[in-house]
């Protein structure tokens, strides 16, 4: 067998041997310098033991993991909304495509600190303030992803439909939205991890709450320990997520080969 | 009960313009047929001599540069929506939604005029049955035979017992044996159904087995010849389809398409 195809064969998600050798070896490693670090100058705070960051993870506050978590979700919702609808709009009519395209493409050029900035700026509103960034990185990703795949969708699957005369919304529930479903799926998984990430920058500034607020209180307690265990609780999340996804993806895409 | 409506066509012409070199193609030049209520048409012609481009216009998808298609008193292109049940169609590809069984393939035109949800399923459901998918109901289309899929798109097809079925070469690309069996049972149904249908197709023998008529087009989907196979006695078929070829290679007609009872006598 070719080995492009063994390394397909691999299953997603799963720990092969590779995985957890390289896993122990960083952590033993770490621990190690843990404990050599007054030896090679290194502040004591700086790598801290296993057991040190085992009590920073007994001490996380489920809150924060749920308002985080309730932030990405609801804003990865609106902007898959939002995203779809003007990808459906721009679909339909050619000119606002054109005006349009350039536009998002600015929009996704700005990055994303600068958004954080005009939020902080233009909005009092913590929540709104989070939710604006996080829709104005994560819905021109929907937008084009799913845009392109419309596109996509073959001119012979086109043609029969418009052959039985649907009407538009026939036109794009019944053809348009299940033919890019698999396109939609790759686009919530990209999505999930940018806006896992932009949230907790987004966080960092005027939040009370959330991982992003805990982290940044990490941060002015020089608590190393405290940011690795919360970086951990991102980093469940994000895989947390993603199985999720994966797991309604094999349901609705049980029809491909 | 209402049968479906005659088919005219006056003066049609298409014309394209061609995007990179900006010139004009006609692809249809001043066409004129009509097809009466529940008669079989098999229109034959070479490749690209416009059966395509009449196939778009008769469905609708392509307005005439000039003249007009009119299906009764409606035109398929400027009463679009008119036509939602009443004209089907069968493509060379099966073109099933990958997505969808076999059941939910067919009920797809259902869906779209708006048919209650149970009648739907028991309306394509029978349709599957008469095309001998009885037990394939709930297979998506990676899961059956090329034979099969066309089954189902034929069945989507007749789910709305359409006025009107156009087939575009819907029997080319299987075997001859699969062919010739999905052949007479889409005329059987036609039949059954009361539809006119068009069938668009390459294969001479296709289109002298299953048509009533014989429309032959020539370049720019001129009209070369228009047979009533009826007038053609079965041993004569050989004939009528050398002289069918040979209209369609000189692009002229053949002069023993005119009265073939006139070419059957002097055979003899």
């Amino acid at each position: 067998m070719p080995h492009e195809e063994l390394r397909e064969s691999v299953p997603v998600l799963t720990f092969p041997r590779q995985t957890l050798v390289s896993l122990f070896v960083f952590a033993v490693v770490w621990e190690a310098l843990s404990h050599l670090a007054p030896y090679l100058g290194i502040p004591p705070f700086a790598i801290p033991s296993f057991v040190r960051i085992a009590k920073s993870v007994a001490t996380i506050t489920p809150i924060d993991i749920i308002v985080t978590l309730a932030r990405v979700i609801a804003a990865l919702i609106a902007s898959f909304l939002l995203g779809l609808a003007v990808a459906m709009a721009m679909y339909r009519s050619e000119s606002l495509d054109k005006y349009l395209h350039p536009m998002i493409r600015l929009l996704m050029a700005v990055p994303v600190v600068s958004w954080i900035l005009f939020a902080v700026l233009w909005f009092p509103g913590v929540e709104f303030r989070i939710g604006f960034v996080l829709v104005i990185v994560c819905g021109p990703v929907f937008l084009i992803d799913t845009l392109d795949a419309m596109h996509g969708v073959p001119r012979e699957l086109r043609h029969m439909m418009q052959s039985f005369r649907p009407t538009t919304w026939q036109y794009f529930f019944k053809l348009m939205l299940p033919a890019i479903v698999p396109t939609i799926f790759t686009s919530w998984k990209v999505n999930i991890s940018l806006a896992i990430r932009v949230v907790t920058i987004a966080e960092l500034v005027g939040a009370v709450t959330g991982i992003g607020h805990q982290l940044s209180v990490a941060q002015e307690l020089f608590s190393v320990a405290d940011v690795f265990a919360w970086t951990l609780v991102l980093v469940a999340l994000l895989f947390l997520l993603e199985a999720v996804v994966a797991r309604v993806e094999t349901r609705v895409l049980r029809w491909r080969v | 009960m209402s049968g479906p409506p005659p088919i005219k066509v006056r003066g049609l012409r298409k014309i394209f313009r061609q995007t990179t070199t900006g010139q004009s193609v006609i692809a249809i030049e001043r066409l004129d047929l009509t097809i009466s209520p529940r008669e079989v048409v098999a229109i034959v012609g070479q490749t690209g001599c416009g059966k395509s481009t009449f196939f778009d216009l008769m469905i609708g998808l392509e307005a005439p540069t000039e003249g007009s298609i009119h299906i009764g008193a409606k035109s398929p292109h400027a009463d679009f929506d008119y036509f939602r049940g009443r004209i089907a169609t069968v493509f060379q590809q099966d073109r099933l939604l990958p997505w969808r069984s076999a059941l939910d393939n067919a009920r797809l035109p259902l869906e779209l005029i708006g048919v209650p949800e149970e009648e739907q399923h028991e309306r394509a459901l029978s349709w599957l049955n008469r095309l001998g998918l009885a037990h394939f109901t709930n297979a998506y289309p990676h899961e059956l035979s090329g034979g099969m899929r066309q089954r189902v798109a034929i069945a989507r097809a007749f789910a709305v017992e359409p006025d009107i079925l156009l087939a575009d070469e819907a029997f080319g690309h299987l075997d001859e044996v699969t062919a010739a069996e999905l052949r007479d049972t889409f005329l059987k149904l036609a039949r059954e159904c009361g539809s006119t249908a068009i069938l668009i197709t390459h294969q001479l023998e296709e289109a002298i087995s299953i048509g009533d008529r014989i429309v032959v087009f020539g370049k720019s989907a001129k009209l070369l010849a228009d047979i009533h196979v009826a007038q053609w006695s079965k041993p004569n078929y050989g004939l009528l389809r050398e002289a069918i070829q040979s209209t369609l290679q000189s692009d002229r007609p053949d002069p023993r398409l005119k009265d073939p009872r006139t070419e059957t006598k002097r055979k003899k």
